[in-house]
């Protein structure tokens, strides 16, 4: 086991590398004329800036030449300093958000990460919990409520019902405001008497024993949490459905029940376990896809994650943070890949890693 | 079992149904409704009158005012900021010499200089500065400082930014960045890296060259600026975000150019990425840079020791949101103050409007506020709003102002000479299967085009009706403008005619006589671009395609949408034919519109012939050196004869204004050269 994680942590720089060179290749295949208006902000007002701009970021060299610049920087002759280089830490600069694409990541990256901690409940435990008792009681008033719940919760647009639920809660009932936090508050916040510890808000504002300031922010949450939950049990509900309904048609399950085991030690102890395998995956692949940020949801209530940055980003065109972010995303991707796997390993003892 | 659950989709689809009626509803409450659900019995009666309908609209916070809008600043150094997101900051924070005189955008008041003088040729400006003026650190402000900001901003130059509006005047026409001054020919324009290279005497000598232009006297408290030339939109130049004042000290200590001469070239065409200024603020105006969370928010608070009476309002909050259902939502809720309303979202804002100013066109003001008390969402433009009958108010709690005409414009350039290898040619001869490269070289072609665009249809489709077609190239309130100049109407007769004179194989025969055949007889095809996603520009294009095609059905006009890097390499490759592009002014003056039209950024792109824009040129040069605005109407009115007669560019449609604020907002000075807002004179109720 430990083996198996060393080895595959070794194997991450190489394909981050791979990353890197997939992200950055396609982009060479604009040529040079067209490339310059990724870093133009809006129309140019005229060609001297256009030049300047393909001279400036040597856009018209060979690939390998951009490429080396893109990861080791370029080295200013008149000041002596280095500037770029993602391999010095250096993302660039993030027109959009005016400020280094490493800031705006890290300064991003914790509330996506808050909203990720609090989502992870409602979204997984609770979808697999729905998707169970839908299984057990098969063809009952739950299990059809479910289906009809997750055939609903599928073909509705997350954006419909994050606009929704604004209109609902926000705009006619003023219960959950948009943004991360209130105006008082985020003055605080920013303020000296506010310690950051962990970056992570709502444990920052325990720590500080601001508890006003911690519901604050949970109810800053509670609609992006909601329509987060709403998209994913759907899918959560009838990937444990299915997988639990096979289970328990297996041979195994039966002879549990023929032994006289009692039903819930039959449904949790053996049934559950098996039918968790198809759910790790998902789950998985869900944590990640909140950890790299829920553009729609994050962009409708305007909570300050690194979705919504990459959304607005990508609209303009901001190809130095776009880039960022998708190197960022490969490795969250990665590293959450590397996580799925042991997972595996200790739900199923029947998968060896080696 | 089955009927259950039958009847339990039923339970829920209705329940959504319901609850997706909740949602949609509360936008477009009726008008006259009050805002609290309207009663059922009572549902035709018109808002009650005897209601005093201002108490109800009361802010939750008169003194901070909340602002939702999109996309935040780039940079907040005076000297490189260059678009409005950033020049609404700095035009609160920083303060410049003079500023303009309420909402004229002609008309111009001390600010920072106590008065100024004028040397009789018009190349010496003095500045007598204030006295008593303090940054926000508490720092006097000295003719040094006001002295050190400019040549800092000269210097600065790059033309990321506005600097070449400055370089100009002090360096003359065409040395629009200082790259110029120390070689003569820019060759290390934006270029640090090869600009330091130069010889050091040469790069000291373009900085003393600014330095002997820029002269402060801080015993006598003035700043002695001396032009290349006399020039006409000079005030206006200053007035302007970059001709903020910085404290010298503050600047220097943080890390920006130091003053002298012989490191000025390391902070040369500095990127906002490097530039200690980008993100800090130190200025003498009515508000300071409290914080700047970039991408959510931007805070400003009073500047309590303000030289004059300090502002109302106490803080500013600015939130970037860019999903325009949280802005919407934020608006209905009171949250916001003041909200970004796309165009295509309007509507929504249009049915909560409870008053309204008109812009009269003929006082270049926007009328007295009336009270709107229905909403026909049928008709176009200002008849949408129906004004209360005397002594009726509105509940409604959103103010409208309407009309203004802005400031920028699309417009339809025709490329003369369009450069080899272009895609959207067709055949690239007149076959009837493409069109010649010096298609658009033929007047007759260029006047045919005009007189079959049809500028009512467009102004309907695209902008609902709210936009007027733009006489000439100055706007109104700036020398050159003329409400009654010719121009070309929509006239299907007449561009028959001109296509008609055409003579495209240069045989002296007109087309519509020519024996041997020509474009009349043979027609044309050729590809019309525009971005995806610009309807605008793709509705420009249908319009005259359709036209062209009943004038003489061998006209084609096809209309290809491109990606945005595409659409910019095609036309700055000069292969478009023709191709749709919008200006946006720096200043208000004739100079700044005159300029890249007939002999800069788009004359290149339109491969204009050099006599044609030999004769613009010249006509320029004197304009922009005159300074009296009689004299420089006489000379821009010439040059609009020329433009309608040669007509380069088919002049379409201006924009009016449709913005939106809570009825409670007071104060605010609606100058559409501002950017955005100038918070000092607002407040709240």
């Amino acid at each position: 086991m430990t083996n198996y994680i060393i080895r595959r942590l070794l194997l991450v720089p190489v394909l981050l590398f791979g990353v890197t060179l997939l992200i950055f290749g396609m982009l060479q295949l604009l040529d040079p004329d067209e490339r310059v208006s990724l870093y133009i902000r809006g129309d140019p007002k005229s060609d001297a800036q256009v030049n300047a701009f393909i001279k400036k970021y040597c856009l018209d060299c060979p690939f390998y030449i951009q490429y080396k610049n893109w990861l080791l920087g370029t080295v200013d002759t008149v000041t002596g300093e280095r500037e770029g280089g993602i391999l010095y830490g250096n993302f660039g600069w993030s027109k959009t958000g005016s400020q280094p694409v490493a800031q705006l990541i890290a300064r991003r990256f914790p509330n996506t990460l808050d909203l990720t901690l609090w989502a992870i409940g409602p979204v997984i435990f609770v979808g697999i919990w729905l998707g169970v008792q839908a299984a057990v009681h098969h063809n009952g008033i739950i299990d059809q409520v479910a289906r009809i719940f997750s055939i609903v919760g599928t073909s509705f647009p997350t954006f419909v019902f994050g606009l929704l639920v604004l209109m609902i809660f926000y705009a006619n009932l003023q219960w959950f405001p948009p943004g991360r936090l209130s105006d008082e508050f985020t003055r605080v916040v920013n303020s000296d008497q506010f310690t950051h510890y962990t970056t992570l808000l709502t444990i920052d504002s325990l720590l500080n024993g601001r508890f006003d300031i911690f519901l604050d922010a949970l109810r800053h949450m509670f609609l992006p949490i909601l329509t987060l939950s709403y998209i994913s049990w759907a899918t959560f509900l009838r990937v444990t459905r299915g997988s639990m309904l096979e289970t328990l048609r297996q041979e195994y399950v039966v002879t549990a029940r023929a032994k006289g085991l009692p039903e819930r030690d039959v449904i949790h102890k053996h049934a559950k376990p098996n039918a968790m395998l198809p759910v790790v995956t998902l789950a998985g692949f869900t944590v990640v896809g909140l950890m790299g940020g829920v553009i729609i949801t994050e962009t409708v209530f305007n909570y300050p994650g690194i979705g919504s940055a990459a959304a607005e980003a990508s609209v303009q065109l901001d190809v130095v943070t776009v880039l960022g972010f998708a190197l960022f995303n490969g490795l969250i991707l990665i590293v959450a890949n590397l996580v799925v796997d042991i997972l595996y390993a200790v739900v199923d003892p029947r998968v060896r890693l080696s | 079992m089955r009927k259950l659950f039958y009847l339990l989709s039923l339970l829920v689809v209705s329940s959504m149904l319901l609850a997706a009626c909740g949602g949609g509803t509360t936008p477009t409450k009726e008008p006259a409704a009050p805002a609290e659900p309207a009663s059922p019995a009572a549902p035709s009666e018109p808002a009650a009158p005897a209601e005093p309908a201002p108490s109800a609209l009361k802010s939750k916070d008169p003194t901070t005012l909340v602002i939702a809008s999109f996309g935040g600043p780039e940079t907040l150094d005076p000297a490189l900021a260059y678009e409005t997101a950033g020049g609404e900051i700095i035009q609160n924070v920083y303060e410049t010499l003079v500023f303009y005189d309420g909402e004229a955008t002609d008309k111009f008041v001390p600010q920072l200089a106590e008065s100024w003088e004028v040397s009789a040729d018009g190349t010496v400006y003095t500045f007598k500065i204030r006295s008593g003026v303090k940054f926000h650190d508490g720092a006097d402000l000295t003719a040094s400082d006001v002295a050190y900001s400019f040549q800092r901003g000269l210097l600065f130059g790059g033309y990321s930014g506005p600097q070449w509006l400055l370089a100009e005047p002090f360096f003359g026409i065409g040395v629009d960045d200082i790259s110029i001054v120390v070689d003569g020919e820019g060759a290390c324009a934006d270029d640090r890296e090869c600009l330091s290279a130069l010889p050091a005497e040469q790069l000291v000598a373009a900085c003393e060259k600014v330095k002997s232009a820029i002269v402060a006297d801080d015993a006598a408290g003035t700043v002695t600026m001396t032009l290349a030339q006399p020039w006409g939109p000079f005030i206006a130049t200053i007035a302007q975000g970059w001709g903020s004042v910085l404290d010298q000290d503050w600047a220097v200590s943080n890390g920006a150019w130091d003053g002298s001469c012989d490191t000025w070239q390391n902070f040369y065409a500095e990127p906002s990425e490097t530039d200690p200024l980008t993100t800090i603020m130190n200025g003498t105006g009515p508000f300071k840079l409290e914080s700047w969370t970039q991408g959510e928010e931007l805070v400003l608070v009073r500047n309590d020791n303000y030289w004059r009476e300090p502002a109302k309002l106490e803080r500013i909050v600015i939130k970037y949101i860019d999903e325009w259902g949280t802005r919407f939502a934020m608006l209905q809720t009171g949250d916001a103050d003041i909200v970004a309303v796309p165009s295509e979202n309007r509507s929504q804002v249009d049915a909560m409007v409870g008053s309204m100013r008109v812009f009269d066109l003929a006082a270049n003001t926007y009328g007295p506020e009336v009270e709107v008390c229905g909403y026909d969402p049928s008709k176009q433009g200002v008849e949408k709003f129906i004004p209360c009958e005397a002594g009726q108010t509105s509940s409604n709690p959103i103010r409208l102002y309407i009309g203004r005409p802005s400031l920028a414009s699309q417009d339809l350039f025709m490329t003369f000479q369009i450069a080899e290898g272009s895609n959207y040619v067709g055949s690239g001869k007149l076959d009837g299967n493409g069109i010649p490269l010096d298609f658009f070289s033929d007047l007759h072609i260029r006047k045919a085009f005009a007189y079959c665009f049809d500028w009512e249809t467009y102004i309907s489709d695209v902008f609902d009706g709210e936009a007027v077609q733009q006489p000439v190239l100055a706007r109104q309130g700036m020398p050159g403008y003329q409400a009654d100049a010719p121009v070309y109407t929509h006239d299907l007769a007449k561009c028959e005619e001109e296509f008609k004179l055409a003579d495209l194989d240069k045989d002296g025969i007109p087309a519509g006589e020519d024996p041997e055949g020509d474009v009349w007889t043979t027609g044309f095809r050729l590809q019309a671009l525009y971005n995806q996603g610009n309807t605008s520009r793709q509705v420009v294009s249908q319009i005259l395609s359709s036209n062209v095609a009943e004038v003489n059905d061998k006209f084609v006009i096809e209309t290809v949408g491109l990606p945005w890097p595409t659409f910019l390499r095609t036309i700055r490759a000069k292969q478009s034919p023709y191709f749709v592009s919008g200006w946006l002014e720096d200043i208000h003056d004739p100079h700044n519109w005159y300029q890249p039209y007939m002999v800069g950024t788009y004359a290149s792109r339109q491969n204009m012939p050099a006599e044609l824009k030999a004769q613009f040129q010249d006509i320029l040069n004197r304009g922009v050196a005159a300074t009296d605005p009689a004299e420089r109407q006489k000379i821009y009115e010439e040059a609009n004869k020329l433009f309608y007669e040669q007509v380069p560019t088919i002049l379409l449609a201006t924009a009016t204004s449709h913005g939106f604020d809570q009825r409670w907002v007071k104060g605010r000075l609606l100058n559409p050269i501002f950017s955005g807002d100038y918070f000092y004179t607002m407040y709240k109720e």
